[in-house]
């Protein structure tokens, strides 16, 4: 599959309020395929946000290179271009609507980029339907839930057609019934239009969704590979302030123990199985 | 004592098109001592229900009483009860104000009418309380400092003022499980230290299961399920999905491994715990 993103040898520092550098990012190697759902975990500060941000260059490699499509972050010419290509969502619904109906809302981004009214309303109509927002398409914003909000937001983004959309915790506000709205809209919109996902999060079980998991740690990248693989590694996540699954967790006492279970166990189904066999 | 309220109803925009009622006949006593989890979706009424304990909303029917005193009044006497509610918002962290951590920590000492003296003493012991060196941080500004340790600042602000009942609004959203875990056990040690009671505002299941005593679950503006957490996440599993809220982890595991024949105990509330019987049933140690 074809590379959508490209990060080779990527350095991120900054200058903190008592005049120090301090390295957001550290050398981060790292390629995403075209119609890849990524998920990326890590302690507070353990540089995901930085990283995330700069996939649609609202941040630039002070070292290093980021590549979208090849094209790179640092050139100014490539921005317009770069920001179709990949659409962003924050963790505040209310900081991201902008208009006061919700369809006018997911209209803002084509009518920026100057995409023809007749096409607008394609694009708006099919960006709702994909969220599963359609109904709400004359509704008042402010009036909605918060899974219901972030849905909206993703809307906007995807009437701008983009290849790839990053999100940043999109549902560290929201409650168990939204968060589960969010995971599945963006799961569907990866398997059935292909659209390449990169996942921020502090949830887990949401990260379990994706095929593949990056564990960032001080600037650094520390982990990554399938569900499975990342979070058999139980002790490690815990160092770098993780934590695994229960079933996991579980799973890694019971073998200390003593116990004999078969390895790569995630979900409470597998180590049910796996004891009770 | 307690903090009481009495067939508590609220109404959004009473009189409009967009008239909502939030709280409807809500009965509730909260003691000293006790742990209470509110769970509920977004729009169920939890946020408006914990605004009613401190006097932050007025029901438009019904009586909130906090240590025997109505607090829809006004007065000395219902300012004081009033201090005794102490209460971390969402993101407390957005609530810091002050030129130094120290300044922004005695707000509320000071408004509560201590003495200078008394107030030092008192930022001193949150600082310590919430793991902040009082020598490295009472001179700096709150705003030089990194997500988790202004949050750290806010709660301090709210423990300086030694309230009897405090309100916690979500405060782990957006924290790593490190820190998250961090907060709490912050958390769990004031609340055994001075036996206040801690009303936890929380969209985790796993939080209210480890840490409340006494689980409340809002809907529709009504108080629908009030009982002992282990209680209610075993046999209350159908309602509680029914108004989107879920179990623990722990009790979907517990339930896979019972329908495979193993026993698990219906108390079962810790990781430990159930390890412990795991262990047994397959003839460990």
């Amino acid at each position: 599959m074809q590379t959508i993103i490209e990060v080779k040898n990527l350095t991120h520092v900054y200058t903190d309020s008592e005049n120090k550098e301090i390295k957001a990012l550290d050398g981060i190697n790292l390629e995403i395929r075209q119609g890849e759902f990524v998920a990326v975990i890590g302690a507070n500060g353990s540089g995901k946000s930085t990283l995330a941000r700069h996939f649609n260059a609202l941040q630039r490699p002070s070292e290093g290179v980021c590549l979208i499509e090849g094209m790179d972050t640092t050139v100014e010419e490539n921005l317009w271009d770069i920001r179709q290509h990949v659409g962003m969502v924050f963790q505040n619904p209310d900081n991201q609507i902008v208009a006061a109906i919700v369809e006018e809302d997911v209209a803002f981004g084509p009518e920026n980029i100057g995409v023809p009214t007749a096409e607008i309303r394609t694009r708006v109509d099919a960006a709702l339907a994909a969220v599963g927002m359609s109904d709400y398409a004359k509704h008042a914003p402010h009036l909605l839930s918060g899974g219901q909000k972030q849905r909206v937001a993703i809307a906007g983004v995807l009437a701008l057609e983009p290849k790839c959309i990053v999100l940043d915790e999109p549902t560290a506000m929201l409650d168990p019934q939204g968060r589960k709205e969010i995971v599945t809209t963006v799961k569907k919109l990866n398997r059935e239009k292909g659209i390449t996902v990169v996942y921020i999060t502090h949830y887990m079980e949401e990260a379990l969704q994706a095929d593949r998991i990056i564990v960032m740690g001080e600037g650094k990248l520390k982990m990554q590979g399938t569900p499975k693989e990342v979070f058999s590694h139980v002790r490690e996540l815990y160092a770098l302030g993780l934590e695994a699954p229960l079933a996991a967790k579980i799973a890694d006492d019971l073998r200390q123990s003593g116990l004999n279970l078969q390895q790569g166990i995630i979900t409470n189904e597998e180590l049910a199985e796996s004891i009770c066999r | 004592m307690p903090i009481t309220l009495e067939n508590v109803e609220f109404t959004y925009m009473a009189k409009t098109p967009y008239e909502r009622k939030a709280l409807q006949g809500v009965s509730l006593t909260v003691d000293k001592g006790e742990f209470v989890a509110v769970i509920g979706h977004t729009g169920s009424g939890k946020s408006t229900l914990v605004q009613h304990l401190n006097g932050l909303l007025k029901p438009s029917a019904g009586k909130v009483t906090i240590d025997g005193l109505d607090i829809s009044g006004k007065g000395e006497a219902v300012k004081k009860a009033r201090h005794q509610v102490g209460m971390v918002f969402q993101y407390p962290e957005h609530q810091i104000f002050a030129e130094t951590v120290f300044e922004d920590i005695a707000f509320g000492p000071r408004n509560k009418g201590m003495q200078e003296n008394e107030v030092k003493q008192q930022v001193q012991d949150a600082m310590r309380f919430v793991g902040l060196d009082f020598e490295t941080f009472a001179s700096r500004s709150p705003f030089q400092l990194s997500g988790g340790q202004m949050r750290r600042v806010a709660i301090a602000g709210v423990i300086a003022m030694d309230p009897d009942y405090l309100i916690l609004d979500e405060p782990s959203a957006g924290l790593d499980p490190r820190s998250r875990d961090a907060v709490f056990a912050e958390i769990m040690a004031l609340y055994k230290k001075r036996r206040m009671a801690v009303i936890l505002v929380t969209h985790s299941m796993e939080e209210a299961a480890r840490y409340s005593n006494r689980l409340l679950v809002i809907s529709g503006g009504r108080v629908i399920l009030d009982g002992s957490p282990a209680e209610i996440y075993q046999n209350h599993k159908n309602e509680l999905l029914a108004v989107s809220m879920d179990v623990p982890q722990l009790f979907k595991l517990s339930d896979e491994l019972r329908a495979r024949g193993m026993e698990i105990q219906a108390d079962t509330m810790t990781a430990e715990a159930l390890e412990a019987q795991i262990k047994t049933a397959k003839g460990l140690k």
